[in-house]
């Protein structure tokens, strides 16, 4: 989708003589590089330092005494039940402990799975059938529906903390997923229609109005002509509807109280707040939360920028 | 979106625009169900508890008392100072964003051998939780074990561990930064896009009339980046004005009210002093803001820039 710009799309060249060029570009790219990466790399070095390694001044960059122990920790909590005891036994320098609450990241990252898997689902039901009638279906009111459902996206979050809280207690969803999965619609649903409806309106007219004469239903048009070829688009906003619901702090910091409903942020966020925990533990913790959504964003690459081309710059 | 010339056949010959009228509401019908029950409703009940004093500690007693909320955080000095402070944030950050992408894509669209492994790389960022973002920097910044204070002490560029984060001249900066790092990729992404669909006819003819990289870098790839430009302007204001996640990990709003913006006002109002109605006032407050400043740098910048 991107490097193949051909004949008719040049780019903006840097005229400068080769090796000017070459060391700009070299320069540029390990800055940009060391920039995007050095953090996460920083990040894994640390998780896998024991506590005592984690606090010498100047840090170690490079792990001399690499540890597992606190992925360990993460994955045993809830068989061991890892504690302040257990803990210490284990790295007795260190005095950084485990909290109770370890066990807790597990379970949050199923809640988030669950949430997140949900959230695709009924955006896909929801969003497909209305990005191919504004985008195919010439109807009053098409141009009025599509700056509604932009607009709805331009409101804050918080502005919707409270009603929904109110509504979910009322409900009584609180500390529930399915709270989650409600108001997360909330957010993904308008840019979920925006990505697919700018996707079909590239195909030709011509294939709907084909398969109408040949006697496809507006559905069956939908289900068998234009699904198929908006498959690219479909994967991006699957990636973006699920991206956006396993990261959501706001409304989860909100609508939710025990591990029965918490994702995964919620917990993280409660390890950072804890002054006494070992570092290297939350380290583990960060790299647990971060390696998912970097797969997932890394192997389809490719749809998150197709994605963003089929709507976006078009203006 | 220009709009492009379309002959509905279908619905010409064959009259069937009542017809169409009814598929198109069939389809639209769950969407419409789905944003009125979690965007709409949400957003005028949101305003109708904010003419209320509403508060958890005291749940039997709900006066309405009209724009008095209003009036209260209005005077609030805290409400000004904090708006100042998402005021700063905003401009920091969407400054950064904007030159990094612009220089960054402009990276990105020579053609060269890892070319593809910076743009793979650069999405990651973009994919992880905020919360995860917010715990990598606490940690780089950590005054007494950070990787921050390490490496200008290794480098020699301070002689003793700095306090970051817990300094009131630096905390805004700071937090601006990691809101950067993760912002950046995306909006390097939009404007590439937008680069590549520049005709190169435009590049061969200011050639010809004589005008060298820079003339051409002003002349026709600034301003043909206008529509990815904007998109990211306004996309990234509305996202620092509103952004809470990393105030939550970072400062909690500190030291004393350093890091003290607009959304940590809401949320201390709401949450921590349980008054919801003018919490909500607040939070509406907010929304009215950011809709007007996303209108106005539509119907301004988008003309002239």
């Amino acid at each position: 989708m991107l490097a193949k710009g051909g004949s008719k799309h040049a780019r903006w060249k840097l005229r400068l003589s080769g090796w000017t060029r070459l060391a700009v570009i070299f320069l540029f790219s390990v800055v940009l590089a060391g920039y995007v990466l050095g953090p996460f790399v920083w990040l894994a070095s640390s998780s896998i330092q024991n506590e005592r390694e984690i606090i010498s001044v100047p840090p170690h960059w490079v792990p001399e005494d690499p540890t597992l122990l606190n992925f360990k920790a993460i994955f045993l909590a809830q068989r061991k039940g890892v504690t302040y005891e257990t803990r210490t036994q284990a790295d007795p320098v260190s005095g950084g402990y485990i909290p109770s609450t370890a066990k807790n990241l597990l379970p949050s990252l199923w809640n988030s799975l669950i949430v997140a898997v949900s959230v695709v689902v009924l955006n896909l039901v929801v969003g497909i059938p209305a990005a191919y009638a504004m985008a195919k279906i010439r109807f009053r009111g098409r141009s009025t529906s599509i700056y509604f459902m932009l607009s709805t996206r331009v409101i804050p979050d918080i502005v919707l903390v409270v009603p929904f809280f109110l509504f979910i207690s009322r409900l009584g969803l609180l500390d529930n997923v399915l709270s989650l999965i409600i108001t997360y619609l909330a957010i993904t649903v308008p840019f979920t229609v925006f990505i697919l409806m700018s996707y079909f309106e590239s195909l030709p007219d011509e294939l709907d109005k084909a398969a109408r004469v040949d006697g496809c239903s507006r559905f069956q048009t939908l289900t068998l002509v234009f699904l198929p070829l908006a498959l690219p688009s479909v994967a991006a906003i699957v990636l973006f509807s699920f991206l956006t619901s396993w990261n959501e702090f706001l409304l989860a910091l909100m609508f939710t109280q025990t591990i029965a409903s918490q994702t995964m942020p919620i917990v993280i966020a409660s390890f950072t707040s804890d002054f006494t925990i070992s570092f290297s533990f939350i380290n583990a913790a960060g790299v647990v939360a971060v390696v998912p959504p970097v797969l997932l964003a890394v192997v389809f690459e490719r749809y998150i920028v197709s994605g963003m081309t089929a709507g976006a710059v078009k203006g | 979106m220009p709009p492009r010339p379309r002959l509905r056949l279908s619905g010409v010959i064959s009259g069937k625009f009542d017809f169409e009228a009814r598929a198109a509401a069939l389809f639209l019908l769950p969407v419409t169900v789905v944003l009125v029950a979690v965007a709409v409703f949400p957003i005028g009940y949101s305003f109708y508890i904010s003419l209320f004093q509403l508060k958890l500690t005291r749940p039997h007693r709900v006066p309405f008392v009209w724009l008095d909320n209003y009036a209260k955080i209005l005077t609030d000095e805290l409400f000004w100072s904090s708006a100042w402070r998402t005021f700063s944030f905003t401009v920091m950050s969407v400054t950064a964003i904007s030159i990094l992408a612009v220089l960054i894509a402009l990276l990105l669209n020579e053609t060269f051998r890892g070319r593809r492994f910076l743009a793979i790389i650069l999405v990651a960022p973009w994919a992880i939780p905020t919360v995860a973002n917010g715990l990598m920097w606490k940690w780089i910044y950590d005054s007494s074990f950070g990787a921050l204070n390490g490496a200008l002490l290794q480098l020699g560029m301070i002689d003793k561990y700095v306090v970051w984060l817990g300094d009131p001249e630096k905390t805004l900066p700071l937090i601006a930064n990691a809101f950067v790092w993760k912002e950046v990729p995306l909006a390097s992404i939009l404007i590439l896009v937008t680069m590549k669909s520049i005709p190169a006819d435009l590049y061969r003819a200011a050639k010809v009339d004589g005008a060298n990289v820079l003339q051409r870098f002003i002349h026709i790839t600034l301003p043909s980046l206008r529509p990815g430009f904007m998109l990211v302007f306004i996309y990234e204001t509305m996202m620092a004005i509103r952004h809470f996640d990393l105030f939550f990990i970072l400062t909690e709003g500190g030291p004393a009210q350093a890091s003290h913006v607009a959304s940590w006002h809401i949320y201390v109002e709401t949450f921590r002093n349980l008054s919801f109605g003018t919490g909500n006032a607040l939070a509406y407050v907010m929304a009215i803001v950011t809709f007007a400043l996303a209108y106005f740098i539509i119907r301004t910048l988008g003309r002239r820039l």
